[in-house]
C-alpha cells in the first residue's frame, strides 16, 4: 500500500493538515450560516452581539415561506416520481434494446446536464408563454424535469447494465408473467439505481434556481426563488435562518438514507 | 420403441441469428423420464437448441412438442419447465427459502403449502438449514443446489440445465453430478442436459446427443457412442482414440479389407464405405490394441511398431509408438498386461489390433 500510515512518517501531518483545510474550506460557510441566524444584528454583523431566536419566529409568522416551502416539497415529489417513472423507461430502452440511434438517442437524454442551463431557461420560458404555462405548478414540473430526467436515465441505466438478464429469465420459467417478474426481480435488484435517481431527481427540483425564477410567478415562487428574492430585496438574517433549516433538512436525509442502507447491507 | 408420447419432441427444428445458423435441423424425440446431455463444444448450437426449448427465444423453423403438446409461441413462464442456469441465478434480495418459495408464489399456492414444499425441496438438497441465508452466503455449490431446489419445488415435467456445474472445482462438481444423479433416479423427471465435458456426459446421461455445427450427428447411449461413433468427430469427442489412415484394398460383400500403409491388412464390416481404392480412417480405442512380441493368430491385424515412450499412471500404462510409415498411436494397457510383456523406449513390437473393435470412415 502507498498509504500505509506508518510508513509515511512526519509528512503524514501535512496530510492531516491538509485535510482539515479542506474540511474547513467546505464546512465554514455553512456554521457561519447558521451562527448568523442566530444573531441579533440586522445586518449580518459577524461575530453577533447578541444572541436570539427572533430571526425563526419572524420566519414562522410569515406565512410566504411556509407556502414556498410546500410548494417547493410538493414541486420536487411530483418531480421524483415522474423523473424515475420516465427516466426508468428510457434508461430500459437504451440498456435492452439495440436499435439505429442509440448512442444518440442516450446523448440527448443526457444532454441537459451539458447544456447551460439559463439557455435551456430561456427556451423553455419563450416556449411556455405561447402554451400558457407559465407561473403554473405543470410549468415548474416540466421545466424541473428537464433537468431531472438525465439523473434517472444515468442513475437507472447503470444500475441495469450490471443487473444480470438470466435472473429475468430464471423467474420467467420459475412462471413469473412479466408483471411479476419487474415487481418482484428487476426492480428490487436496480433498487439502489431507482434511489439514487430519486434522491438526484428531488434534489434537481429543490434547489433549482434558473429556470425557476423564469417560471416563477407572484404566487407560485418556490423556496428558491423566494431566498434568491429575498436576498435581493431585503437582505434579512430571515435568509440565515431558512438556510440553516435547509442545512438540518439535507442532514437529516443523509442520517435516514445512511440508516436504510445498512438495515438493507448488514456489515 | 414404445409408442408412448415423447415428453419433449423437435422436429427440424431451426434458429438463425443473420447469416449465422446456430441450429440446423435438429430432430430428437426425449423419452419420459430419461436423462439426455447435449454433448458438444461451445457455438455447436447446444445451448440455443435448450434455449429454444425452454422459451427465451423462438426457432425459425421446426417444431417443439412437450408432451405432445406444440409450445412455439408459448412464453418460458407458461411451459412449465425447470431449469438451472450455467451462472448462478439465484435473486439476490431473497432469502434461500424465498427463492425456493418463489416459483409456488407466483403460482398463488396457499401459505402453508407453500412452506411445506419448500422444506422438502430444500431437504431434497441438504440445504435445510441454509433457508433463511442469503445467495450471497453461500459457495458455488450451494447456491447451484438451491438452484436446483427452485427448479424441482413446482414439480415441472422437464428439467432443462444448461451446464449448471461448469463454475465449480472438480471434485465438487463430482459430487453434485452424484447428486443430480440420485434425484432423477428418486423423482424420474426428464431431464435434458448441457455440457461440453463428455466424462460428465458419460456419468450421467441415459443418452447423450453429440452436437456440431448446430446438427445432431449421433444419438446414443455412452457405450454406443464410445464403440460404434457415427463420425470420427464423434470418435474425437468421446473418450480418447487413434486415427490410423488406410486404403480399401478389396470389398468383400458388407466387409471392406483395407491395406494399412506399413503393410498388414484389416477387415472392417462396414457397408458405408467405399469400393476399392478409397481413402479411409480407422478409430481405435488406446486399450482396444494390445502390444505383443510377435504377430500372433492370423485373426489380427498385426502392425509393427516401435515404442517413443512408455507413460506410467498407476493402475495403467500408456505407450506412445509409432508405425513404419510414422502414425502416431496411444496405446493403453492395464497394469497386470503390461507387467506380462513389459517394452521400454526404442523397443520393437507389434501391435495386435481386432477388426472388430474398429470402425472405418471414409477420410475427408
Amino acid at each position: 500500500m502507498i498509504l500505509t500510515r506508518s510508513k509515511l512518517g512526519l509528512f503524514r501531518y501535512v496530510l492531516y493538515g491538509h485535510a482539515a483545510l479542506v474540511m474547513a474550506f467546505l464546512l465554514l460557510p455553512i456554521v457561519f450560516i447558521a451562527l448568523l441566524s442566530f444573531g441579533s444584528s440586522r445586518w449580518l454583523a459577524f461575530p453577533p452581539p447578541e444572541w436570539t431566536l427572533k430571526w425563526y419566529r419572524e420566519l414562522a409568522s410569515d406565512p410566504r415561506w411556509a407556502d414556498s416551502f410546500w410548494l417547493s416539497l410538493r414541486l420536487a415529489l411530483c418531480v421524483t416520481i415522474l423523473s424515475v417513472l420516465l427516466g426508468g423507461a428510457a434508461a430500459f430502452a437504451l440498456t435492452r434494446r439495440r436499435f439505429r440511434g442509440r448512442r444518440l438517442l442516450k446523448a440527448f437524454f443526457v444532454s441537459p446536464m451539458i447544456v447551460p442551463v439559463v439557455i435551456v431557461a430561456i427556451a423553455l420560458y419563450s416556449f411556455s408563454l405561447k402554451l400558457g404555462l407559465n407561473g403554473t405548478f405543470v410549468g415548474f414540473i416540466a421545466g424541473h424535469l428537464i433537468i431531472a430526467v438525465p439523473f434517472s436515465v444515468i442513475c437507472i441505466g447503470n444500475s441495469l447494465r450490471a443487473f444480470d438478464i438470466a435472473l429475468e429469465q430464471a423467474a420467467a420459467i420459475c412462471g413469473a408473467g412479466r408483471l411479476q417478474i419487474l415487481r418482484r426481480v428487476t426492480v428490487p435488484c436496480i433498487a439502489p439505481g431507482v434511489m439514487a435517481a430519486a434522491i438526484f431527481s428531488f434534489l434537481a427540483s429543490w434547489d433549482e434556481v434558473v429556470i425557476s425564477v423564469f417560471m416563477a410567478s407572484p404566487q407560485l415562487q418556490t423556496l428558491p426563488v423566494r431566498m434568491w428574492t429575498s436576498l435581493r430585496m431585503d437582505l434579512s438574517p430571515v435568509i440565515a435562518a431558512v438556510s440553516t433549516l435547509l442545512v438540518l433538512a439535507s442532514m437529516l436525509l443523509m442520517v435516514v438514507l445512511g440508516l436504510a442502507f445498512m438495515r438493507r447491507n448488514p456489515k | 420403441m414404445s409408442d408412448a408420447i415423447p415428453a419433449v419432441r423437435l422436429t427440424d427444428l431451426h434458429k438463425r441469428y443473420g447469416d449465422f445458423t446456430a441450429v440446423d435441423g435438429v430432430s430428437l424425440d426425449v423419452r419420459t423420464g430419461e436423462f439426455l446431455t447435449f454433448l458438444g463444444s461451445s457455438g455447436s448450437g447446444k445451448t440455443t437448441t435448450l434455449n429454444l426449448i425452454a422459451g427465451f427465444d423462438e426457432p425459425t423453423g421446426g417444431q417443439i412438442l412437450l408432451n405432445g403438446a406444440a409450445v412455439t409461441g408459448l412464453p418460458p413462464q407458461r411451459r412449465n419447465i425447470g431449469m438451472v442456469f450455467q451462472r448462478y441465478t439465484l435473486f439476490p434480495h431473497m432469502s434461500v427459502a424465498e427463492n425456493v418459495a418463489f416459483p409456488l408464489s407466483v403460482r398463488k399456492l396457499p401459505k402453508a403449502e407453500i412452506g411445506t414444499r419448500v422444506d422438502k425441496a430444500l431437504r431434497l438438497v441438504q440445504l435445510e438449514r441454509f433457508a433463511a441465508r442469503r445467495p450471497s452466503q453461500l459457495s458455488g455449490g450451494q447456491q447451484q443446489r438451491v438452484a436446483l431446489a427452485r427448479a424441482l419445488v413446482y414439480e415441472p415435467q422437464l428439467l432443462l440445465m444448461d451446464e449448471p456445474l461448469g463454475a465449480l472445482d472438480k471434485k465438487l462438481r463430482e459430487e453434485i453430478q452424484h447428486e443430480i444423479r440420485k434425484l432423477h433416479h428418486r423423482l424420474g423427471v426428464t431431464i435434458l442436459y448441457v455440457t461440453h465435458d463428455q466424462e460428465e456426459a458419460l456419468r450421467m446421461s441415459d443418452r447423450i446427443a453429440v452436437f456440431e455445427h448446430g446438427r445432431i450427428v449421433q444419438v446414443g447411449t455412452g457405450e454406443d457412442l464410445y464403440h460404434r461413433p457415427a463420425t470420427a468427430f464423434v470418435a474425437g469427442f468421446i473418450g480418447n482414440s487413434n486415427f490410423l489412415c488406410g486404403q480399401v484394398a478389396e470389398r468383400r460383400g458388407d466387409t471392406a479389407v483395407i491395406a494399412l500403409p506399413g503393410g498388414g491388412a484389416l477387415s472392417v464390416a462396414d457397408a458405408s464405405i467405399g469400393g476399392a481404392g478409397t481413402a479411409v480412417r480407422i478409430m481405435i480405442r488406446p486399450e482396444e490394441i494390445e502390444l505383443a512380441p510377435d504377430r500372433g493368430d492370423q485373426a489380427r491385424a498385426a502392425i509393427p511398431i516401435t515404442v517413443r515412450e512408455r507413460i506410467f499412471l498407476g493402475d495403467a500404462v500408456t505407450y506412445e509408438v509409432t508405425t513404419a510409415d510414422g502414425q502416431n498411436l496411444s496405446i493403453r494397457h492395464g497394469q497386470a498386461q503390461a507387467n506380462r510383456f513389459p517394452l521400454e523406449a526404442g523397443a520393437s513390437a507389434f501391435a495386435r489390433i481386432a477388426p472388430e473393435r474398429c470402425v472405418a470412415y471414409t477420410a475427408t
